[in-house]
């Protein structure tokens, strides 16, 4: 969900834009350490951050026929870790300012707050833990897209809330109002991209399942019984 | 289908001749006073300069402009509306009751409103006149110059590289999937379009690994050199665009404040 260009006042575009600079700094940093010990990296993450924008910019079939994007990150955060997302994002959102009018440069730090961080993280944690308490691995994709999602959806409400805060009933208030409105499509939308990105990962592990193996997210055992357990 | 991608018209714009630098330049200047503007006057007046530039020396149709602007336009109602409800104190203009709640609309409300409006509207078209004017393959090279790192800088270069081929393929997976009814009812479409976007995931990683066997071929040491066209600044131009910038922080200082309602 973006904020658009020019909707969020002042102290409040540049304090999203403080809060997001050092994730990305440090995010730069691992991408370049892992550069540095694999030359192959960059072009992968490349493509993968194509992937993220072209799945962006693709109409979901959505229930409530409003205009609804997948948004990626999720997938992101689970293949590649939040750091390293953020930049994807970053990059991401930049493009899809100038290409297609989505957010904007003001606002690209709380958007990238938002969206790139915020969710990843919450989606990398939801993955890693249900991963931990043996939960089926489709299940926990979807749980840790959804919940993303949805983070996401709370963070904007709130980041709106703070620079337009109520006359009757503060912060909190106008919380309530933006949560409400966006509801309606946020809520129905975070389950769909759950589906969706669990399936997108149920045919990649049918078809190339030792990209997931290499870049950690599942270990050779794990594929092998999720292999096994697909009827080819 | 094709995603209508404002990069496009960049490319054809009689103003891509122009110095990126000072186009992005006076972009960031009118950005920068719309929104700090308190008053809704400098924003339009930036919005209605902007859409004007982009319209009559950027060439663009403005039938597609109104098109263009129109969505962004939509959303920015929408969440206006959320603060013409919720927000600001004084005089009612009017009230009304849903599901037992009752709403209604002040004074200072609608002053806040309209001036969120005015900013968008004005950061909008600001964005539209770089992206309409300034293809990204120009702004790469200032990038580099800009100080920002350079894998950072390459990751962008190779992502918009790759945007578009993905995009083609992912255009004529679906047209294929559409023509076999996959696309037909709402289970159907979900089924279809994961299964398009994970192949489309299995084809991008393919493609990323020949890339890297195609750049080692080409001793690619991380760093990809950039021609960069000179394009010297006139001194008319230059003068254009201060003047331009001032007028506009000027009328920003002079209306300060200053409502419409």
């Amino acid at each position: 969900m973006h904020i658009m260009e020019g909707f969020l006042p002042h102290p409040w575009w540049e304090a999203w834009y403080a809060l997001s600079l050092p994730v990305v700094v440090y995010g730069i940093y691992r991408m370049n350490q892992l550069v540095k010990e694999r030359r192959e990296t960059l072009p992968l993450l490349a493509l993968a951050g194509a992937f993220i924008f072209v799945l962006s910019s693709l109409k979901l079939p959505s229930v409530t026929g409003s205009c609804s994007h997948p948004t990626g990150a999720g997938m992101g955060a689970i293949l590649f870790g939040p750091a390293i997302t953020a930049v994807l994002c970053l990059v991401v959102l930049v493009y899809q300012a100038l290409f297609l009018a989505h957010g904007g440069l003001t606002t690209l730090g709380a958007n990238l707050f938002s969206m790139g961080i915020a969710g990843p993280a919450v989606a990398y944690l939801i993955y890693r833990s249900a991963g931990k308490l043996k939960l089926n691995f489709y299940i926990s994709i979807f749980l840790a897209v959804t919940v993303a999602d949805l983070a996401t959806y709370i963070v904007t409400s709130l980041q709106l809330a703070l620079a337009f805060p109520s006359a009757t009933g503060g912060v909190v208030g106008s919380f309530y109002a933006f949560g409400a409105i966006f509801a309606v499509t946020q809520i129905p939308l975070a389950i769909l991209e759950g589906v969706v990105i669990a399936l997108i990962f149920k045919y990649i592990i049918q078809v190339k399942g030792d990209v997931m193996v290499r870049l950690r997210v599942i270990d050779e055992k794990r594929l092998g019984e999720l292999k096994g357990a697909i009827p080819a | 289908m094709h995603p209508s991608i404002l990069d496009d018209y960049a490319l054809k714009s009689p103003l891509r001749h122009k110095n990126s630098r000072l186009k992005l330049a006076i972009v960031a200047a009118a950005l920068l006073v719309g929104i700090s503007s308190t008053s809704p006057v400098a924003p339009l007046f930036i919005a209605l300069t902007m859409s004007f530039a982009s319209i009559r020396l950027g060439e663009v149709p403005a039938g597609f402009y109104a098109k263009l602007l129109a969505p962004p336009l939509a959303f920015a109602l929408f969440g206006t509306a959320v603060i013409l409800l919720f927000f600001g104190s004084g005089p009612e203009i009017f009230s009304f009751s849903l599901l037992g709640q009752s709403l209604g609309a002040t004074v200072e409300g609608a002053e806040l409103s309209l001036l969120v409006l005015s900013r968008t509207v004005s950061g909008t078209s600001c964005l539209f006149f770089l992206a309409l004017t300034t293809p990204m393959v120009e702004l790469f090279a200032l990038l580099k110059g800009l100080r920002i790192p350079d894998s950072l800088v390459e990751l962008s270069m190779m992502i918009y590289r790759y945007i578009f081929v993905l995009l083609e393929v992912a255009i004529s997976m679906t047209h294929a999937q559409a023509m076999r009814l996959g696309y037909d009812g709402f289970l159907r479409s979900i089924r279809s379009f994961s299964m398009m976007a994970g192949t489309l995931f299995i084809r991008s990683w393919e493609q990323g690994e020949r890339l890297c066997t195609a750049m080692d071929a080409r001793c690619y040491d991380g760093r990809l050199s950039l021609f960069e066209e000179k394009r010297p600044v006139k001194a008319q131009e230059l003068l254009g665009a201060c003047g331009y910038v001032a007028a506009i922080a000027a009328l920003a200082y002079l209306t300060r404040g200053t409502a419409l309602i």
